[in-house]
């Protein structure tokens, strides 16, 4: 039995996800109950949820995603971030353990030691990183944006009076899992 | 006054997928503690329902503070039912709730409940958890005596961190003695066993009844009894080394 789903029909997803077709979901499941060890599709499926606010279902289809395949390191990635844009802080530091050993200057490695640095509250260090990172990363535009986003806020609150209460707009719902990330890559 | 600085965590947390992490460790992860942030994050929606019914009330022998029983009665029962798989925003699932359980429990108050008031009753609660039986009487009495006074101490201490209380000004009247054991008091709450800490921030703090902090942890009224009267015990040893404590 053929594990991962043929290239095709997961383009054939994403375009139909792309032009705003609302039967989505129903499609991805399809796939996925004819797939259900390819790692890809719960990624996806976590992606979509939790871009529509279902982020309860979206954590189990990017836990599973990572389940299947330990070393799909952008499904690990991006795990962590949901975990950590949770306010799960130890939750992500664990999953994103095992992207330590990648190679130094991997972009998903600075990523994740700018990341740490901001759990940690150490701003100078995260926006090195985080900017070491963006140099880094060719192939996922859409990450370096959500990164930048957070390198922003970080410099705003060092440049400026600390912000009173309420005053984070949650701009981490900018932190999208855009699709264009997830293009072409299969897990290692 | 200068506002705390935000720490790095603040800054990419997603309020609504935090949220949606505590009903998750609730739900499948049988997580006490989700339960009780759960409750403290919405206790202020229960308590603008509860005031605003009783600003609309049609009498006047049922105080403030059986509204607001009712109110978090309400508030529980909803945490219970609710289903955070459905879409539906909690908030306006939860209000709902709290109205009708503060109409059902208005229109079925008994008269001799609502002269007694929801005060006395949590005094009387109090004291049954704290009055021992067959120890030597003089003793038992000087005990309960220390008990209940660390109880008027605790009250109102705002053991529980909110935004808004950062600058609770005491009252001029307060002894300085008075202010700094409650101070003290109220940091040995912190270091208290998780399950006597949740028993007392909420029935000192937040005003629940040993029953409604009962259906919070999960546990008998008779158990929260006991949390209650360990926890009270211990506040005392504690700060009897502290400070010489009567």
């Amino acid at each position: 039995m053929t594990i991962l789903c043929d290239d095709n029909e997961l383009q054939e997803l994403m375009t139909a996800m792309q032009s705003d077709d609302r039967d989505e979901m129903v499609r991805m499941d399809r796939l996925i109950a004819a797939y259900p060890e390819d790692p890809r599709l719960h990624f996806l499926r976590g992606s979509v949820l939790a871009s529509i606010g279902r982020p309860i279902e979206a954590l189990s289809s990017l836990r599973k995603a990572v389940e299947l395949a330990p070393d799909f390191a952008i499904a690990r990635f991006q795990l962590g971030f949901f975990q950590l844009t949770s306010g799960e802080a130890v939750d992500a530091l664990a999953t994103w353990g095992p992207i330590v050993l990648l190679p130094e200057g991997h972009y998903l490695r600075s990523f994740v030691g700018g990341l740490t640095h901001l759990i940690r509250d150490e701003f100078d260090e995260t926006v090195l990183r985080l900017n070491e990172g963006i140099a880094a990363n060719e192939e996922n535009p859409a990450l370096n944006r959500d990164m930048q986003l957070i390198i922003d806020q970080v410099v705003e609150i060092q440049r400026t009076a600390p912000p009173s209460d309420g005053e984070n707009d949650g701009s981490a719902s900018a932190t999208s899992f855009l699709l264009d990330q997830f293009s072409g890559h299969r897990p290692s | 006054m200068r506002p705390r600085d935000p720490s790095g965590l603040e800054l990419v947390v997603d309020p609504v997928r935090a949220e949606a992490s505590l009903w998750r460790r609730l739900r499948f992860e049988d997580d006490l503690r989700s339960r009780e942030a759960l409750f403290n994050r919405y206790i202020v929606l229960a308590r603008a329902v509860a005031a605003r019914l009783f600003r609309r009330r049609m009498t006047r022998r049922i105080d403030r503070g059986d509204f607001d029983q009712f109110a978090f009665e309400g508030l529980l029962h909803a945490i219970d039912r609710y289903d955070p798989l459905r879409g539906v925003p909690f908030s306006a699932f939860a209000r709902r709730r709290i109205v009708g359980n503060i109409a059902d429990g208005i229109a079925t108050m008994s008269e001799v409940d609502a002269q007694l008031g929801h005060r006395h009753r949590i005094e009387q609660e109090r004291l049954r958890s704290l009055a021992k039986s067959g120890d030597d009487p003089l003793a038992a009495l000087s005990e309960l005596a220390v008990g209940l006074a660390l109880g008027l101490m605790l009250d109102g201490t705002g053991l529980i961190e909110r935004a808004d209380t950062a600058d609770a000004q005491p009252s001029a009247y307060d002894s300085l003695a008075w202010r700094e054991t409650q101070a003290m008091l109220a940091s040995e709450v912190g270091k208290l066993p998780e399950n006597e800490a949740i028993v007392v921030r909420q029935h000192y703090d937040q005003g629940l009844s040993f029953a409604q902090v009962a259906q919070l942890m999960g546990l008998s009224r008779g158990r929260v009894s006991q949390l209650h009267r360990a926890a009270l015990d211990r506040l005392r040893k504690r700060l009897r080394t502290r400070r010489r404590w009567p």
